[in-house]
């Protein structure tokens, strides 16, 4: 449980409050001491003051330098004089050099993530999903894991402004209860636009707020829609009422354009709950079928195992014919006029769903008209899922209105105060509205949030928010269960929570925000204390209701459904899609996102506008010839690696936006695709230049998607960081791929692929062949044996002594991993790994220890380089929309081989095995001779250039001049203390975070005392990229132990070593992806794509069902 | 033939003899000055800001190290105490010393004592108090007889050698575990139990480590 701060800005120091570091509350306590009422009253307060304090580092940095230059006689250099600062009073639960845990939760629009957040003495460093909440079983996402460097953003809104004026917090109180007093009565004249929030505090007061000023406008808005629309519901079903799906119930499911392992609410309980009905481990397990219909290519796409290319206008025409097939009726009919497709496609996925009737899920997009969700709702009524794979459950109806209503009372002039809370609605608000405009016609705009951006640059009067971190407050999960957001930090810049303001504007007697989310849950001290230790109300879930589908009611919507036309390259389709990492743009201003790379474009620091390989073609920005067929690079050029887009015009009813074309295969061949978020006008360094903003042609018609748009190719070009150009696997057998069916009569599938199932044993006595076939409980024993005793096989070098008391391993479930590069950013913020800016990215040294490598494959693997005719066909470039590439997802990251190649090239033993098999980087030895990297098969080394940690990332040419631009105190602060600080020259890479293996090792060692009890019990340590995996993909243990999960897991006969044929001897390995596509379906294939491309590539068609594989072997005398 | 060297060339050997033995002198000095680390510097025992004296606490008045050093069963850090823990005694004895001023500013004003760190490991090394003294390891071992100091000073190298040579042979230095905050006792093998020590460096499983990872992340 968390204690509850005294938030009043009074605080002073000699009122004997707890101290402690105190660089974090300083702004705060400066605010009250008298220099700083001196420094206010003086004639030049801010900056002519320079000789005076801020400067008092450059001089000691001069003084510094002239000692250095002055000889090195002064003995001031030898030992510089540390000092050891302890509290001047015990902090309640403190233990100096020990993290504290408290339970808190990240909000995003009307759901939220669970967290516990880890404090070092009072400052947050980083957030783990809170194990408590049970669906989400303590995993997070990408975005949690940086939301806490924006914590310490220097360029977040530092102070309340009006104009050139700062304002204090007696002040901004002062204006709340202005707009109070002036508005009191009936509140003609108000208006609030508010962000979409989950929150049951801020409906509470935004209830009384309604209650106290009837006649004010209060709007909500939200740019990106990920909810579906209640009205659907409404229409469905006669009540208002929401979905909450139960993926791991179903069996079949079909995705009619909706990403919901990303862009829909809740994805990460969806993709957690998928991931359960995807997981196989033996042959007999049952695995969920995925049917995605999308225009776009989503992480959920590349999941799918039937996919179709569809153009999102032409959605409702394909769930109309599904609805008709399922619903075995005719009256969908006029809907699906015009719908280019294989009949047979549909008829058969009905069929499938028919089966499964009970145990299947139709899931439509948020962004979808109404139509299509009635339709899905129509779908799963009849195939009897309601209640089973898909919860109705009771909501509140919003009460709030729309921003075009505000847009038309600031345009009747009735407006003459706006509050606008959280959002940014002069960057993300519908392009016909005009808002900018409309926002100078009102004559008092207040604006509440995180940024000083392009909607406060209009608003006369900014109010700094507070961070989550900073803030009490309340939210509900994607289900309506109620999490506490506590505190973990006093505000940093003296930042207004939005519970505050919203109960000061309505006159509550207390209105500091504890108080209020105390009064929220009822006031009884021991149930608040429990819900803050807990981090949840249990059982405050939203109700399921049982509803029943009405046809009659529901038909009325169809009598508005949109009509569709066929597109074209004149026509084209064009969808705004939220985006992985910058969401709806709230994240611009975040390093960590903005340099982890889009999942499927790889592309980092940009967004570009995706155009499928068919309109590359059309509009001649395909480069053919060499470039397609010898490296197979993704279709634009690339000059030293760096991906040379052409800049590309869309027009859009007049509007127009530009930006880098960058060719995307399996995009619906006339949809071209906008990720929103980029392009931010005002942003800080982070942000500015990203992207562009696709915001400036979207209209509120058209939200999520829109027809009738052009695109127009310059000669201009621009080049892109993008950090995997590599289209495919060249036939390789990195990621090792079978149907379902085919595992299920040959679990071991993974060993008849790639070298080392055709060369005689290269590790032990077996081939991995034979090693499959030995009983599972000898596997696991031979597995523990290898990894305690090396044996040395049949090579050349020594092994290392392993007789640590465990042996770490790890196993990663390519099956279940959906490529959400939430583990990217976990490791960075847990690993403290830095950025390195755009222009570094496109050199190749981006620092992220783990990297996804995403491979498209498409059967086709014959390049001219090989010897073979060459492929002449495009990738994904077909008339049919059921051909689509498939994508093979892979966390790579250190492997921990057993007999290292970068131990053994290093000059200085920087890099070498410990005795517990971890490979192992002393960053002290270190001198950078960069060999290792040369030497890792697995290029999963990462060097430092440059001071990456110590310079802005636009200061790294500027040698010592580049000191002035140092990182600045307060990003440090999001450092793990517990893990070294590289510096330039260093080799580094994944650890198996070694800090904590060392921590739980430490702490079972002191728990045993004089007993010999120093086994680290299996569970006890989860890296950080398992610890968030939100899918349970990747799990580490003692090998040595084989009865650990990931001793069991290795044992599976679907287990391989990545370029197993070295005999490097990985610790981490990887179970092979599955796929289960439907035999009666038109575009079965019987073997993954990728395997077809390796069968070609190595020359043995039959290869695939592993049969034969010793006439195979015979035949080829171990060819490779 | 005449001469070729002049008469004062007879006096070159011995003078370029003791330009090389100088040369050489000089070398040695700059290089056991600046090279050697300078934290190998026993005997570092600099003026603190408050001149506590550890033979008195420690020694005479018998107070247990974990009194003040709190968190060193549970943490890396042993911890410095805050200025609340000295008041616990101090508010009710020299109360108005003028030594204790700057503790009580501390305890009045949250503002920190200023102690001067002795121990100096380098940010790279990653120590832990805990793991030490729950396994019979003595604080004496690194800190010297504490008890006895009236300023501390640093009483062993803390180089790396110097924690090798104990990571490789623990038994000569475990302490019987109750005996780890008792700065007077002796080491087992010191009191000629070495067959006992090496039993318990067995039982305990006490295995310190001797790999980098084991200090340095």
């Amino acid at each position: 449980m968390k204690r509850k701060f005294d938030h009043s800005p009074a605080v002073s120091l000699s009122n004997g409050a707890p101290t402690g570091p105190k660089y974090w509350r300083s702004l705060d306590e400066l605010a009250d001491t008298p220099g700083f009422r001196e420094h206010l009253a003086r004639e030049f307060p801010e900056g002519a003051s320079t000789m005076e304090g801020v400067d008092r580092r450059q001089f000691m940095r001069l003084m510094a330098a002239s000692f250095a230059l002055g000889g090195l006689g002064l003995a001031g250099c030898r030992r510089p004089e540390k000092h050891i600062l302890p509290y001047g009073k015990s902090v309640e639960y403190t233990v100096p050099g020990l993290p504290l845990y408290f339970a808190t939760a990240m909000p995003l629009r009307k759901t939220a993530i669970p967290l516990l957040a880890e404090t070092h003495q009072g400052r947050p460093t980083k957030v783990e999903g809170n194990p408590t909440y049970e669906p989400h079983g303590g995993a997070s996402s990408l975005l949690a894991q940086a939301s806490v460097l924006d914590l310490y953003d220097p360029e977040r809104a530092t102070s309340h402004t009006q104009g050139a004026k700062t304002l204090n917090v007696a002040d901004v109180n002062d204006l709340l209860a202005r707009i109070r007093k002036t508005y009191a009565g009936n509140g003609e004249g108000l208006a609030f636009l508010a962000d979409e929030s989950g929150s049951p505090t801020r409906a509470r007061l935004v209830a009384k707020l309604k209650k106290e000023f009837p006649r004010a406008i209060w709007s909500e808005f939200e740019p990106v829609q990920d909810e579906p629309p209640v009205a659907a519901a409404q229409a469905a079903f006669g009540k208002n009422v929401k979905p909450v799906y139960r993926f791991a119930k179903a069996r079949r499911i079909v995705s009619i354009d909706a990403d919901f392992f990303h862009a829909e609410a809740g994805s990460l309980y969806y993709a957690r709950d998928f991931a359960k009905g995807r997981r196989v481990s033996k042959p007999d397990d049952d695995m969920n079928r995925l049917y995605v219909a999308e225009s776009g290519f989503s992480l959920t796409g590349s999941m799918a195992d039937h996919r179709l290319r569809l153009a999102s206008s032409h959605m409702l025409a394909f769930a109309a014919a599904l609805a008709g097939k399922v619903l075995e009726t005719s009256v969908f009919e006029p809907l699906t006029k015009g719908l280019d497709l294989n009949p047979q496609w549909i008829e058969k996925c009905a069929e499938d769903l028919l089966e499964n009737a009970g145990k299947t899920l139709v899931v439509a997009g948020a962004h979808q008209p109404v139509q299509v969700h009635v339709l899905a709702y129509a779908i799963n009524a009849k195939l009897g899922n309601l209640g089973k794979t898909i919860d109705l459950v009771a909501v509140e109806p919003s009460s709030a209105s729309t921003i075009s209503a505000l847009a038309t009372a600031i345009k009747g002039g009735s407006v003459k105060t706006l509050i606008v809370l959280n959002g940014n609605p002069v960057y993300n608000a519908p392009a016909d509205l005009g808002f900018a405009t409309l926002l100078k016609s009102v004559p008092e705009v207040i604006r509440y949030g995180y940024y000083q951006d392009e909607t406060s640059a209009l608003a006369g009067t900014h109010l700094a928010a507070t961070h989550y971190l900073e803030s009490w407050g309340d939210a509900r999960t994607v289900d309506g269960t109620i999490l506490p957001i506590q505190p973990m930090i006093m505000p940093l810049f003296n930042g207004l929570s939005e519970v505050e303001l919203l109960a000061r504007l309505v006159g509550e007697a207390k209105p500091d925000a504890y108080e209020q989310v105390f009064l929220t849950r009822g006031g009884d001290k021991k149930a608040f204390e429990k819900f803050l230790h807990d981090g949840l109300v249990e059982g405050s879930a939203y109700q399921t209701v049982n509803v029943a589908f009405d046809p009659q009611r529901s038909a009325s919507v169809f009598a508005k459904a949109p009509s569709f036309a066929a597109l074209s390259k004149d026509n084209l389709e064009v969808r705004f899609a939220t985006d992985h990492k910058m969401d709806d743009g709230r994240f611009a201003n975040n390093g960590w996102l903005q340099e982890c790379p889009d999942p499927m474009t790889k592309i980092a620091w940009d967004n570009a506008i995706l155009v499928s390989p068919r309109l590359g073609k059309e509009l001649g920005i395909v480069p053919g010839g060499s470039l397609l067929q010898v490296a197979r690079k993704e279709e634009a050029e690339f000059q030293q690696g760096k991906e040379n887009a052409f800049i590309g015009e869309v027009t859009l009813n007049g509007r127009t936006v530009r930006g880098p074309l960058h060719i995307q295969p399996g995009l619906s061949n006339y949809t071209i695709v906008l990720p929103l978020g980029y392009g931010r006008a005002r942003t800080g360094h982070v942000g500015t230049g990203a992207g562009f903003d696709a915001y400036a042609i979207r209209t509120s018609d058209g939200l999520g998607f829109a027809t009738g748009a052009s695109i127009k190719v310059s000669t201009e070009r621009q080049l892109l960081a993008n950090t995997q150009e590599h289209w495919s696997m060249e036939g390789r057998d990195i990621v090792r791929e079978a149907n379902l069916d085919e595992f299920k009569e040959n679990p071991a599938f993974v060993t008849a692929i790639g070298m080392e199932g055709h060369s005689p044993a290269i590790y032990g006595d077996y081939t991995p062949e034979q090693f499959a076939k030995l009983p599972e409980g000898d596997r696991a024993k031979l597995i523990t044996a290898r990894a305690a005793g090396t044996p040395r096989g049949n090579s050349l070098y020594e092994t290392p002594n392993l007789d640590g008391l465990h042996q770490w391993g790890m196993s990663i479930d390519l099956n279940t991993c959906i490529g959400c590069n939430a583990c990217i950013v976990a490791c960075q913020a847990e690993n403290n790994i830095p950025i390195v800016g755009r222009d570094q990215v496109r050199r190749g040294r981006e620092m992220q220890w783990i990297r996804l490598d995403r491979y498209y494959s498409d059967g086709h693997a014959d390049a001219e380089a090989f010897g073979a005719e060459g492929n002449k066909q495009l990738p994904g470039d077909s008339d049919d929309p059921s051909v689509s590439p498939q994508v093979s997802l892979q966390p790579m990251t250190c492997q921990h081989c057993e007999l290292a190649p970068c131990e053994t090239v290093c000059p200085v033993n920087a890099t070498v095995h410990d005795d517990e098999g971890l490979n192992i980087m002393a960053y002290n030895r270190c001198i950078g001779t960069r060999y290792c990297a040369n030497n890792c098969p697995y290029k999963v080394r990462r060097f430092n250039f440059f001071d990456f940690n110590k310079r802005a990332t636009d200061a790294l040419y500027m040698g010592p001049l580049g000191h002035q631009k140092e990182m600045p105190e307060l990003v440090k602060m999001v450092k793990n203390p517990d893990v070294t600080v590289r510096m330039r020259g260093v080799m580094e890479k994944c650890t198996y975070c070694v800090q904590r293996i060392q921590q739980a090792k430490i702490a079972q060692k002191r728990q045993a005392g004089a007993t010999g009890d120093v086994l680290i019990p299996d569970g006890t340590i989860k890296t950080a990229c398992q610890q968030v995996c939100p899918v349970d993909s990747i799990v580490f243990g003692n090998v040595k132990d084989e009865t650990s999960k990931v001793s069991r897991l290795k044992a599976q006969k679907h287990d391989y070593a990545v370029l197993g044929y070295l005999n490097v001897r990985p610790r981490t390995t990887y179970l092979g992806k599955l796929r289960n596509p439907n035999p009666h379906m038109p575009d079965y294939a019987k073997l993954p794509l990728s395997r077809v491309e390796y069968n070609q590539k190595n020359g043995h068609a039959d290869h695939g069902a592993a049969h034969g594989h010793d006439d195979h072997a015979a035949k080829h005398g171990g060819h490779e | 033939m005449s001469k070729i060297f002049p008469k004062s060339a007879n006096a070159l050997p011995l003078q370029i003899l003791i330009f090389l033995g100088v040369l050489g002198g000089v070398a040695a000095a700059g290089i056991t000055y600046y090279a050697t680390p300078a934290y190998l510097r026993v005997g570092y025992a600099p003026v603190q800001p408050v001149p506590f004296d550890h033979s008195l606490h420690a020694g005479q008045l018998g107070m247990d190290c974990r009194y003040c050093h709190a968190s060193v069963e549970k943490s890396a850090t042993s911890s410095v105490p805050a200025a609340q823990t000295c008041m616990n005694c101090h508010s009710a004895i020299k109360t108005q010393s003028p030594l204790l001023e700057v503790v009580r500013q501390s305890y009045q004003t949250g503002e920190a004592v200023p102690w001067v760190k002795i121990h100096n490991n380098p940010d790279y090394v990653y120590f832990n108090h805990s793991v030490h003294v729950n396994r019979g390891v003595s604080c004496v071992e690194c800190h010297g007889k504490v008890n006895e100091m009236k300023v501390v000073q640093q009483a062993q190298p803390h180089s790396m050698s110097w924690c090798l040579d104990c990571h490789r042979n623990p038994a000569a230095r475990i302490r019987d575990p109750q005996d780890v905050y008792n700065l007077d006792s002796l080491t087992l093998a010191a009191q000629g139990r070495l067959d006992e020590a090496k039993k318990f460096v067995e039982h305990a499983k006490i295995m310190p480590p001797t790999s980098c990872s084991g200090c340095h992340r």
